[in-house]
Formats: C-alpha cells, sequence, structure tokens
C-alpha cells in the first residue's frame, strides 16, 4: 500500500469517537475476540492523522476488542499502519474495498455509510460508485430509509444492527415520531417480538394508524394493554391476534361465525373442517384419521349419515 | 360534430413534455417527427437504445413527469392480457401495445409495480404494429377484441401523436376485430372529427366515485367530463364502455357509486352502452410499498385484503360480494339489459351476483364477442 508507514501506537492516542470511516457499527463477533485474545493483532489497522488523534480508517471492531482486552490485560500500545497524503476519498475507498472484501454490512453501517459518503463524495460519485457497491438502488425509498437510520434513537440502531429490526420494518416506522417509535422499541423489549412478528404488527399498526387516521402511539398503548396476560406480560400471540381483529374484522367475524357453526354439528368431532384460506376460492377441506380398517369403516360410515343441507349450511358464505 | 364541442376548460392531464428523448434506432420513424412538430418548445435529445441502468440515469438527468421518451418496440405488439390466474376468470382479451405510463397519476396504478421504465413511452414503429396485425387477423374464425389502454391511457397523447385517427383507419374497416380505446381523458378531438368509417371502435372511461376520482385519480377528468365525452362519442357513433374499475370499499361508498351510476345515465341511454366492467382493487402485495412511496397521503392499501388465489391482495370477499352486488343492482335500476361482467373475478361471486357464471375463460371471452355486432357478421 503506498502513502503508508507502520509506527507504535498507543491506544489512548486513537480518536475512538469519530465517525468519518463509519464501516462499522454493532457488538464484534465473539470469535474475533477469541482471535485476538489468542492469536493477538495480526493485521494493523488503518489510522490517519486526525485533530483529536488518529481516526480509524480500517479495522475499528478489531481496535474495539483490542481496547477492551487491554482493559484487562493493560496492554496499551500496537503497531498501526498510519496513511499518509492521501486523500479522505481515497481512505474512503480502501475502507470500503477492505471491509466488503471480509463481510456483508448491516442495515446500520450501509446507512452510515451511505450519509458519510455524502459528505466526502459528490452527490454524482455517490450514485455512481458507492450506492452501486451497498447494493442500493437508486430510488428515493432506500436513501430515505438510509436517513431515517441515521436520525435513529441508538437503541433502535443496535436493535437493526442485530438484526432484531428489519429494512421493511424501517420503511413503516421512518415517519413515526421519536416518541411512538420509543413505544415500539419498549414493546419489542418487553415482549421479546421476533423480527417477522415484528415486521407484522408494525405493519398491521401501520395499515390501522392509515386507515382509522389515528396516531400508531395511541394504537400502540391500545394494543399493548388489550395484549397483556394474567401476570401482566405482553403475550404476542394475543397482541398479533388482537391487531387482526382489528384491522380484519368482517374475515375475524366471518371465522367466528364458521366455528360456532361448526359447533352445531356433533359428527364434526371426528372430523377436521377446513374453510378456504381467507374464505377464497370455494374449496373446504374435510379430513380425518384413522388407524386401521374398523376406524375407517366406522368413521365412512357415519360420514354417509351426514345431510346434504348441513354441508350447505356450514359451507354457505357469510 | 366538431371539437368545438369537447369540454374546452379541460387541460388537466393534457401531456406537454418538456424534454423528448428519441431513441436513435426509432429516430426515422415518422411518426417521431410528427411528435416533435407538435412540441415547437421541447428540448429534443437522442439517445442510445436505453437499457434498465441507463433508464435510472437519465431519470435522474431528465424528469420523468415531463418526459416523453420515443422509443422502437421490439416484442409482439399484440399479446394477450396477462390477466390472472385460472382461479379467477379473464376475457381474452388483447392488448395492443403501443405505449407504457401515462401522465395521469392514479395512486392505485398498478402499473408502478411493474414496470421499470420511469418515461411515459410511445412505441413508433406504427408500421411494424400494423404489418403484425396484418399477419395476425388473417386467421380465420377467430374474433379479436383488442385495447391500447392496459399499459397506457389510449387517449392522453392522441392530441401529440394522432394515434387514434391511425387506429381507426385499420379497425374502422377491419371485419374480425373491434378496438376498444380506453381512458380516463377527454381527448376525445381526434375521435369526433375523425371522417372517415369507424366501424364498431369503442370507447371506453374508467368510473369511479367522485370521491376517489378527486382524491386518487391524480390529473384525470372529473366524472361529469368523462361522461360527456362519452356523449359526444356516441353522438359519434362510436359504441361505449364503461369500466368500473377498481372499486374502493371506503366510508360512504354506496352514496357515491350510486352518484356515478346516476350520473352515467344522464349522460347515456342503457343501449349507447356495449359493456360495463366491474372490478374490486387488488394488487400485487410488492406494489402497497410502491404505492405508500408514491402517494403517501392514499390509505387505500389498508383495508380487509387478503391474499387471493393469484396471490393478489384482494378485499375479503364479503366486501366485495356487497360492493358488486349494490354496484350491480344500480346499475340495474336505470339498464336492465346491459351487459355486466367482473373482470378477473371468482366464479363464486359470479354466481352470488349474476346468479350465473362462466365455466371457463373461453365462456367469458365468448359472451363480450356477443356484444359486438361484428362478431355476428
Amino acid at each position: 500500500m503506498n502513502n503508508v508507514k507502520t509506527i507504535s501506537c498507543p491506544l489512548v492516542d486513537i480518536d475512538f469517537a469519530d465517525r468519518t470511516f463509519p464501516f462499522s457499527y454493532g457488538p464484534c463477533p465473539d470469535r474475533l475476540e477469541k482471535s485476538i485474545a489468542t492469536a493477538g493483532f495480526l493485521h494493523p489497522p488503518l489510522l490517519v492523522a486526525g485533530e483529536n488523534g488518529f481516526l480509524i480508517v480500517c479495522g475499528r471492531r478489531r481496535l474495539e476488542v483490542l481496547r477492551k482486552l487491554a482493559e484487562d490485560s493493560g496492554e496499551a500500545e500496537i503497531s498501526v499502519n498510519l496513511a499518509e497524503n492521501s486523500s479522505l476519498q481515497e481512505l474512503f475507498r480502501r475502507a470500503l474495498w477492505e471491509n466488503l472484501a471480509i463481510r456483508e454490512f448491516n442495515l446500520v453501517e450501509t446507512a452510515d455509510i451511505y450519509s458519510a459518503a455524502l459528505k466526502i463524495f459528490t452527490v454524482d460519485e455517490v450514485e455512481k460508485e458507492i450506492m452501486p457497491v451497498l447494493k442500493m438502488p437508486l430510488r428515493p425509498r432506500f436513501r430515505g430509509r438510509c436517513q431515517a437510520i441515521a436520525d435513529f434513537s441508538q437503541e433502535l440502531r443496535d436493535l437493526l444492527a442485530v438484526g432484531s429490526v428489519d429494512a421493511e420494518t424501517v420503511d413503516l416506522i421512518k415517519e413515526w415520531s421519536a416518541d411512538e417509535r420509543s413505544a415500539l422499541i419498549d414493546l419489542v423489549t418487553e415482549s421479546n417480538l421476533r423480527r417477522n412478528k415484528l415486521r407484522e404488527v408494525v405493519g398491521r399498526l401501520d395499515d390501522l394508524a392509515r386507515r382509522d387516521q389515528i396516531s400508531p402511539l395511541g394504537l400502540l398503548t391500545a394494543v399493548r394493554q388489550a395484549a397483556l396476560d394474567e401476570a401482566s406480560n405482553i403475550d404476542v400471540e394475543l397482541l398479533r391476534r388482537h391487531l387482526k381483529a382489528r384491522l380484519y374484522p368482517q374475515l375475524t367475524a366471518a371465522h367466528l361465525e364458521f366455528v360456532a357453526r361448526q359447533e352445531k354439528f356433533p359428527w364434526l368431532k371426528h372430523f377436521r373442517l377446513e374453510p378456504p384460506p381467507d374464505f377464497e376460492g370455494g374449496d373446504y377441506r374435510l379430513s380425518f384419521t384413522f388407524t386401521n380398517s374398523k376406524e375407517w369403516e366406522k368413521i365412512c360410515a357415519e360420514l354417509n349419515t351426514v345431510a346434504l343441507e348441513d354441508i350447505d349450511d356450514l359451507c354457505r358464505r357469510s | 360534430m366538431t371539437s368545438a364541442a369537447v369540454p374546452n376548460n379541460y387541460s388537466r392531464s393534457l401531456f406537454r413534455p418538456t424534454t423528448v428523448l428519441v431513441e436513435d434506432e426509432a429516430a426515422d420513424c415518422p411518426l417521431v417527427e410528427s411528435i416533435i412538430e407538435r412540441l415547437p418548445n421541447a428540448e429534443v435529445v437522442v439517445v442510445k437504445r436505453p437499457t434498465g441502468a441507463d433508464l435510472d440515469r437519465l431519470s435522474q438527468e431528465f424528469g420523468p413527469l415531463t418526459t416523453l421518451l420515443l422509443a422502437r418496440h421490439r416484442g409482439r405488439f399484440l399479446k394477450a392480457c396477462p390477466g390472472t390466474a385460472e382461479t379467477y376468470r379473464c376475457c381474452l382479451y388483447q392488448i395492443l401495445h403501443l405505449g407504457l405510463g401515462c401522465n395521469i397519476g392514479c395512486s392505485y396504478c398498478v402499473l408502478q409495480g411493474y414496470l421499470n421504465n420511469p418515461f411515459i413511452t410511445q412505441f413508433v414503429n406504427l408500421d411494424d404494429a400494423f404489418a403484425e396485425l396484418d399477419r395476425e387477423l388473417k386467421r380465420p374464425g377467430t374474433f379479436y377484441r383488442i385495447g391500447t389502454g392496459e399499459f397506457t391511457d389510449s387517449l392522453f397523447m392522441d392530441p401529440l401523436t394522432g394515434l387514434a385517427s391511425r387506429l381507426l383507419d385499420y379497425f374502422g374497416r377491419c371485419p374480425n376485430a373491434v378496438l376498444e380505446l380506453k381512458s380516463k381523458s377527454v381527448a376525445i378531438s381526434g375521435l369526433l372529427d375523425y371522417p372517415g368509417e369507424i366501424g364498431e371502435t369503442i370507447v371506453s372511461w374508467s368510473l369511479n366515485a367522485p370521491r376517489v376520482c378527486a382524491q386518487e385519480e391524480g390529473h384525470a377528468a372529473t366524472i361529469e367530463e368523462r361522461l360527456t365525452a362519452a356523449a359526444l362519442c356516441r353522438q359519434r357513433g362510436y359504441r361505449i364502455g364503461l369500466h368500473f374499475d377498481p372499486l374502493l370499499d371506503f366510508p360512504g361508498w354506496e352514496d357515491e357509486y350510486r352518484q356515478t351510476v346516476a350520473s352515467i345515465f344522464t349522460h347515456l341511454k342503457g343501449d349507447d352502452i356495449i359493456w360495463i366492467s366491474i372490478g374490486a382493487f387488488r394488487f400485487m402485495p410488492q406494489v402497497k410499498e410502491v404505492l405508500k412511496e408514491n402517494h403517501p397521503q392514499t390509505n387505500i392499501t389498508a383495508g380487509e385484503f387478503i391474499r387471493g388465489l393469484d396471490g393478489k391482495q384482494r378485499y375479503f370477499s364479503a366486501i366485495r360480494r356487497r360492493l358488486y352486488r349494490f354496484l350491480v343492482t344500480e346499475i340495474r335500476r336505470y339498464a336492465p339489459n346491459v351487459f355486466i361482467y367482473f373482470c378477473m373475478e371468482d366464479q363464486y361471486l359470479w354466481q352470488d351476483t349474476f346468479g350465473r357464471a362462466p365455466a371457463d375463460n373461453q365462456e367469458l371471452g365468448h359472451w363480450l364477442d356477443k356484444c359486438c355486432y361484428r362478431y355476428h357478421g
């Protein structure tokens, strides 16, 4: 590498707070800590001189691990590569490609890299060079997503970085207020709502808020209250059911009506009758289980006693 | 009848591009010159045949809403309407693919999720299109219902292209095909002033509730304007088609749709109308995000949508049934015999609403064919 010299650098001289080169965000993998603890610091990180110390260009995660280990071991000085006479753009490109060679960026990293690139490169350069590398389409939706993530609270960014919140959820909550997002984080923390179910919950909250033209915060408070179990913990399944019933009142009523209709027919206890999914199309499905010919015979005999009017009644559309 | 009778205060959906991108391989087509002549103030830029990445780049440079792309179409011009899966009935319509996109900007437009070309595009190699029609329509014993309004609005750009009269030249005398021009605009001067034989050409308007028109249909003509234009076209001898698609479920929809139906019959008689199609709002799931991005103010995707058997989001069937029964009953009050059909609907809802259902797509197609005089020779 040109314009680089290797020096010995005390950790205290490194400006860990600087995010000019924001290529890593989120917890470091355990295996990295184990590797450094066992084998040491094999590849020197790349730094560049800054106003308040050396700025980290590449190797932030390794340096973070090392700093943590150094607190225990007292080891406080390492060899680093120091870039000299290099432009910010050049260093940014180096860091980008070095990171890309070994891993994928998470959502927060992608957003931070995009935002930082806008400060260092022209818009044209960002669109032609940086966004394709980040696999970001040129559409406003993706820019808006990145800008939103850059403004999210640290708590929410942490959830994004570990994959507890996905990109589709970001698109839904990016217009929410800080209070609304904060309430959502509380819900996630309290209920341990997983990513896919969270996306479904947020999608339904968003639909309801738009349909009824109310704030997601009011909705969130209401559904949270309705989803508390006897021990005052949030029951995720209850929460989902409650939201579904609110968003799909007629479909929910049709399901309840169908269940109530089934109860009128005692012969159904041996069978499982399923309506078409969401009552779309006309195919009802009747199934039963058996283990031997006698059971088969008995069930078939029972099936033969079922009146056609009963079937029509069961399968009528609400 | 002259164009003076057309609503003269109507200008919302007139498309006046400030830039015309001309694909280099299309530059020698006569339609290019005639369009450019009608846009004396537009900047004309010749571009190499743009691919996906080029289109992205060009859309950064030239605003898609004010740019017209004139291109050569390389595929088939005449193709079957994509319709939807066999579980829903489709009418075996044929599309004459002459352009892409329009400037009306309906929030519910499903093309938002399908087109990767951001520019309103006019295909200009019309000689190729007519040559293909010559070859295709020679097939003996086959009757064609052909429309140009699937991927674009059939009329919004007619003042620039004069395409309607070219199509009338062809279809006015075509014995085994009818042409349907579908629109939400009232750019009908070319139709009214056409001096030749119009044959059984159908001019159709998409209709909706007045509130939907005002809130969701961008620069489209009002319902009254569309119906006034329909009446003028009827006077000129065109057959009129009406399409209630997409029907939307919203508070107060009954009164709103009742109002539109009543308006129809202040302008037209039942006999003037060849068919009325009805289809409730449906969309591919991925369209939802695009639609919210392009039209953040709309809440039309926030209803009781279930995943249909074709993978599209559709209103829960009980809602569709209610919408359909209401609308059909309203229409029948004024026009008991007008032919009404569903676009992409299942046979159970056909049966529920009409007491009969087409056994398959062929039968539905046949029902529509029979509405055409030409089909009977």
